[in-house]
């Protein structure tokens, strides 16, 4: 116990105040205390879910072949909602706290709320997964989705709209803080509290939906109500089903634009167009959702077209308006101090040895070339009847989600365990293979699952398919060789995963304690706050030119692509 | 000099824009327009597209319905031959009510989806080309009707893509396409 209170003591002034060696941020206790409080439990959701991990693509990998397809429900639903759920929303109540009231050097308001947010977080978390655990015939394990009218305990409905309703209490200091800071003021919040705050509305809005249609399933579990309308809870549901992920995407661009800076000396090319970006998201990105709606029976082609294209390019544009903004302040930054010239010079003399710095730029890179394209090409009505519960899918969201967000994340928590916690790496050079190791490992795997859904059909949601269909004689078996792939690697991106959560843990126990003042090598070369050079809007931004370039080539690519397979089809609708 | 901790300077909105930013600018919103204007039309002009005609329908009551088609049927070695243009699909645990099937190539059939428990996934493929493939979703409480003309003949595999329970993997159905 001593250990873990020793975890949040650091030396603040009288005030509660200390001053950030790396930010030079102004921090109050109380704000450290719940990120640190809530970014622990993250960790553990993310080994929970994580070990689930293993035994998922161990079945999948029908050569290993580990679980019979009832356990393989079971695993797999406790790999989803620790991941998806628990491990980010976690996060993302500490990301809310580092980018509002830390961000604004203020203390946590309404901190008994914040517990008590964390309480009810945690003891739904914990009711989800005993529901899933526990579940017994009739019932079946509830995935991701627990599509109605499929037998799911009530429990487990119950269990998620108490963890829901626990992160809606934990974000209420959040907004507290902005309308203290706001109120009575014509204040411009920085880029990355404001970065926070749309993160913080978006989140709401996927928390009402998700409260709606967990209701209206648990309503029907309790008999209360006679039926249910699929097509009714399918919308419902996925207003949080992805609006959650756009939780996540909106956290992690909040941090790119925060670590790019702190570590990478990166600078804001522009408020106008980044905020605009912003914007964008709050009106347009939770129509992305509609993807999952679109080979529904039910639907007009108008409703269709207007959620999934015309106003969600709305949000693919603005992701496009960051996929510059980033990397350009990153150059801006570096060549105003005359950190490296040519093409990409700023880019190669970058501190690659940091692994914050190297989590953040394999997130933004991975995220755009392998998430955010699929994203839009599967968004399209009628590419989706290809990608439609196919691998292919379960591919785009690892691509979105464990490579970009949780890669972000990555190297938010090591920022953390230097700046908050104080402590050094147990080692360096394991704590610099980490990004490596798990973007590369990660990548095989997520591509691999897009092979095996794009060019050879296999379904997802199935414990065996490929090798072993019992009762037929159609067959898979073409895919074997994609899955030996997967296989390995999926293997390779689960060891990099413990190595983060060993090396994490084991620099909160083992870890020297930093010397006050001490940057733990954090710092851009040049320090945080670098003079000099010509104005931002006049740096010759080439290189991030150069680099979107390629990266409208290669979206333009995979788009083309994907339409000559569809077209390639027989003749379907009208 | 901005910073993304800081409140930006008092004309952040006046600053002047990076060139090469307000070409990214163009280029990227000229291609979200593009792929938006290319996939409104092809709903137009195209071929594939997932849009049919959605009835209300009681689950009970689409299965009686698939019976009732059933009984027109011819039944043959390779499956049920259909009367006319419409062909009944029911989608059950773990089991496609109505198929096997036969087809003509070439002409178009009036393909009804439905479920008569809980939801499930149609994902149709031809035997020897698995990444020809389409994907819609079914659900019990609606009839969703679809026209389709399969242009070669072969063997379509139906599999259910949606979990439906744990025997879900089993589920399986075949469209035979012959010359027509």
């Amino acid at each position: 116990m001593s250990a873990i209170a020793s975890l949040f003591r650091n030396d603040y002034g009288a005030d509660g105040f200390r001053a950030c060696s790396v930010t030079g941020l102004d921090v109050h206790r109380s704000v450290e205390n719940y990120v640190k409080l809530f970014g622990l439990t993250a960790v553990i959701a993310l080994a929970v879910g994580g070990s689930f991990a293993f035994s998922v693509a161990m079945t999948r990998w029908e050569f290993v072949g580990l679980l019979d397809a009832s356990s393989y429900y079971t695993h797999l639903s406790m790999h989803a909602w620790n991941l998806l759920i628990f491990w980010m929303v976690f996060m993302e109540i500490a990301v809310l706290y580092v980018g509002g009231p830390m961000v604004l050097g203020r203390e946590l308001p309404l901190r008994r709320l914040a517990a008590l947010g964390w309480v009810t977080m945690v003891v739904g978390a914990i009711g989800v997964n005993a529901s899933i655990w526990l579940a017994e015939a009739p019932n079946e394990a509830p995935l991701l989705t627990a599509y109605v009218p499929l037998p799911v305990t009530p429990w487990f409905y119950g269990t998620a709209i108490v963890f829901l309703l626990g992160a809606t209490i934990a974000a209420l200091p959040f907004f507290a803080t902005i309308w203290s800071e706001t109120r009575d003021s014509d204040r411009t919040l920085p880029l990355v509290a404001f970065g926070a705050f749309v993160t913080g509305i978006i989140a709401v809005e996927a928390i009402l939906g998700g409260i709606a249609a967990f209701a209206y399933a648990l309503a029907w579990r309790i008999d209360l109500i006679a039926s249910v309308d699929p097509g009714i809870y399918r919308q419902l549901y996925w207003i949080i089903g992805h609006g959650s992920q756009q939780i996540n995407l909106l956290a992690m661009i909040t941090v790119w634009y925060f670590l790019t800076h702190v570590v990478g000396g990166a600078v804001v090319v522009s408020e106008k167009i980044s905020r605009t970006a912003f914007i964008l998201y709050l009106f347009f990105i939770n129509l992305g959702a509609a993807h999952h709606l679109l080979v529904d029976p039910g639907m007009s082609a108008g409703w269709r077209i207007w959620n999934t294209s015309y106003a969600f390019y709305g949000a693919a544009f603005a992701s496009m308006i960051h996929a510059f903004a980033i990397p350009a302040g990153i150059e801006a930054g570096r060549r105003r101090r005359g950190q490296g010239g040519g093409l990409f010079g700023w880019l190669t003399s970058a501190p690659w040895r940091n692994p914050v710095f190297a989590a953040t730029i394999f997130s933004i890179i991975l995220f755009g070339f392998l998430g955010g394209i699929t994203g839009v090409v599967m968004g399209q009505i009628q590419v989706n009847m290809t990608w439609h519960n196919t691998l292919a899918t379960v591919g785009h969201f690892h691509a979105t989600v464990a490579l970009g967000t949780t890669l972000a994340f990555f190297g938010l928590v090591l920022f953390v365990i230097k700046t908050m916690f104080r402590r050094d790496f147990v080692s360096d050079a394991l704590a610099s293979a980490i990004p490596y190791a798990y973007g590369a490992a990660m990548s095989v795997a997520t591509l691999m699952l897009m092979y095996a859904g794009i060019l050879y059909g296999v379904p997802r949601r199935t414990a065996e398919a490929v090798r072993n269909i019992p009762g037929s004689e159609f067959s898979f078996a073409a895919a074997v060789p994609i899955f030996m792939i997967f296989g390995v690697f999926a293997l390779l991106a689960i060891l990099s995963g413990v190595l983060f959560v060993g090396v994490s843990v084991g620099s909160l126990l083992f870890g020297d304690r930093l010397p006050d003042g001490d940057d733990g090598g954090m710092l851009p070369e040049g320090g945080l706050h670098a003079d000099g050079g010509e104005p931002v809007h006049a740096v010759e931004l080439r290189g991030t030119f150069a680099l979107c370039l390629i990266f409208l080539g290669v979206f333009a690519a995979v788009y083309v692509l994907n339409w000559y397979l569809l077209t390639q089809l027989w003749a379907i609708g009208a | 000099m901005s910073n993304p901790l800081e409140d930006p300077d008092d004309d952040w909105w006046n600053s002047p824009v990076n060139r090469r930013e307000s070409i990214w600018l163009g280029l990227a919103g000229a291609w979200s327009l593009g792929i938006f204007t290319w996939m409104a039309g092809f709903t137009q002009f195209g071929d594939q597209n997932p849009i049919g005609t959605t009835y209300d329908v009681d689950p009970e009551e689409y299965q009686a319905r698939v019976g009732e088609y059933k009984e027109t049927t011819e039944e043959t070695d390779d499956g049920l031959i259909p009367p006319g243009d419409d062909v009944y699909v029911g989608a059950m645990r773990f089991n496609w009510d109505g198929l096997p099937v036969v087809l003509e190539a070439g002409r178009e059939y009036d393909i009804h989806l439905g479920a008569y428990d809980v939801q499930h996934g149609f994902s149709v493929r031809p035997e020897e080309n698995l990444n020809k493939q389409i994907n819609l979703q079914v659900f019990p409480g609606s009839e969703w009707v679809i026209p389709m003309t399969f242009d070669e003949p072969g063997t379509y595999h139906v599999v259910c893509n949606e979990f439906c329970g744990q025997g879900h993997r089993t589920m399986h159905g075949r469209f035979t396409v012959v010359e027509g």
